[in-house]
């Protein structure tokens, strides 16, 4: 393997990390809009979310990626790749992140949502006061779950060109012959971003986890 | 500073006239009517299930009576004038917000200290200036026994510290009537004293309380009113001297039996 092709894995690399830090801060606030609508039973918005988590949560990412680049523009909606693999990884995950969520929020205290009330607190002043604070700290460990299963699935966007790892890994193993070194090499950077994204979530939870446990 | 003539003249701060509620099939309240006055300390009484608690959250209209009328201080709680049309969360609020509420079960907010429980509605729901809520608070918490426990997560306190936390976050909103919802019957026994003396300062500083307990010695000391329901019927009320040494009725007198032998 030459240092021409570590250094267009590391691109690949690049492409990687920065459409899935893309597709997370888009598709974790967008699940919990989504779990929002269904947990408050908003009318008609909440059946259209559980019908989208359906949808997207039984369509591959793969599938999912084609219908966005290929599909789009049929009905007149250009898209580059690029934007086709954030909108790809984003739908997809927010659909988790959804599920993931929802489950916070049911779990959640209902004496606490009351006490709330009887203090003359609004609906979403109890949210952002009351709710939320735990909510993230709860919801964190599926919520990075999460995240590293959308790394790992980010290899999908390959199939609409877009040169992320293991497509750069495919390209060098196929000029070389020698398929090995760079699978070897694209596993390693694997490996070590979801290890940092599961470091992080620890050290956050040291940092942050102190208010945990009952009233 | 209890009742002085001037204040004897005053509107009654809660005036409950007729309230029904069921549930599914099982009435829970059957036509109960209660007027708690300017500085009177009122104890519900009775057996589980009587409808003392449901009560108390059709007062802040958590639970919304099929029939009746809940005023606090003249207003109508829940219904805009001419009682068809309900009230949105925002009026809503705004009645809540003059009655402090102390729960069972404490209901604090584990991720806030005691004192980011206690300032928190009067900052961020009555709008106050912070470094003015935090002062009182403060004396609010050196009141209760508890200014050591200022900076204190809730899950650090025993049951009576979590309860007087309690107390002064309803306190600190500076509400014109007190709820109490058994405020002593998740404690521990030895636990109970330390909230009940709270309570009995309270009333005797002349704080108006709407108070459900099973605690008797709290009643008859303090009680400038006790009303005993069962069945969602207040079956007898009167004052706690005439109550617990002479009950009128039967059934009051079964009750307290029952609260003598235990």
């Amino acid at each position: 393997m030459t240092f021409n092709a570590f250094l267009s894995l590391l691109h690949g690399a690049g492409v990687t990390i920065s459409v899935s830090l893309a597709g997370i801060a888009l598709g974790v606030p967008f699940g919990l809009a989504l779990a929002l609508l269904r947990w408050q039973r908003v009318p008609l918005l909440a059946p259209l979310a559980t019908v989208y988590v359906s949808l997207l949560r039984s369509t591959p990412a793969v599938t999912l990626c084609l219908l966005i680049f290929f599909a789009l523009p049929v009905i007149g909606i250009e898209i580059d790749a690029l934007s086709a693999a954030v909108a790809t990884l984003t739908l997809n995950t927010a659909a988790f992140n959804c599920e993931i969520w929802r489950s916070g929020l049911m779990n959640f205290s209902r004496d606490q949502i009351e006490a709330a009330r009887t203090f003359g607190m609004s609906g979403p002043l109890t949210f952002r006061r009351i709710i939320f604070p735990q909510l993230w700290r709860t919801c964190l460990p599926s919520l990075v779950n999460e995240m590293t299963l959308l790394i790992k699935s980010s290899t999908a966007i390959a199939v609409i060109g877009v040169a992320e790892i293991t497509r750069a890994a495919i390209r060098i193993g196929a000029q070389t012959y020698d398929p090995l070194p760079p699978m070897l090499v694209a596993t390693g950077i694997y490996i070590v971003l979801v290890l940092v994204f599961v470091g992080l979530q620890r050290f956050t939870e040291r940092v942050y986890g102190h208010a945990g446990g009952a009233a | 500073m209890t009742d002085t003539a001037v204040k004897a003249n005053d509107i009654s701060v809660l005036e409950i006239s007729g309230i029904t509620k069921t549930f599914d099939d099982k009435v829970v309240l059957d036509g109960v009517s209660l007027t708690v006055a300017r500085g009177q300390t009122v104890c519900l009484l009775g057996p589980s299930g009587s409808g003392k608690s449901t009560l108390l959250r059709c007062v802040n209209w958590l639970e919304r009576p099929d029939q009746g009328t809940v005023l606090l201080c003249g207003e109508r709680i829940g219904m805009r004038k001419g009682g068809v049309v309900p009230m949105g969360n925002a009026e809503l609020a705004r009645l809540r917000m003059r009655m402090g509420t102390v729960f069972q079960h404490f209901n604090l907010w584990p991720h806030l200290t005691v004192l980011q429980n206690i300032i928190e509605a009067p900052v961020h729901v009555q709008k106050r200036r912070r470094d003015e809520v935090i002062a009182e608070a403060e004396a609010l918490l050196e009141n209760v026994g508890l200014a050591d426990k200022r900076d204190a997560f809730p899950s650090r306190l025993s049951g009576g510290q979590k309860q007087r936390v309690g107390i002064a976050r309803a306190l600190a909103m500076k509400p014109e009537l007190l709820l109490f919802d058994e405020p002593t019957s998740a404690l521990d026994p030895e636990l109970v004293g330390e909230v009940i003396a709270v309570m009995k300062s309270l009333s005797q500083a002349g704080s108006t309380m709407l108070v459900v307990t099973h605690e008797m010695g709290f009643a008859r000391e303090t009680a400038d009113k006790v009303v005993l329901m069962d069945g969602g019927r207040i079956v007898e009320q009167g004052d706690p001297e005439q109550f617990f040494g002479n009950p009128r009725t039967e059934r009051a007198r079964q009750f307290l039996q029952r609260y003598v032998s235990a």
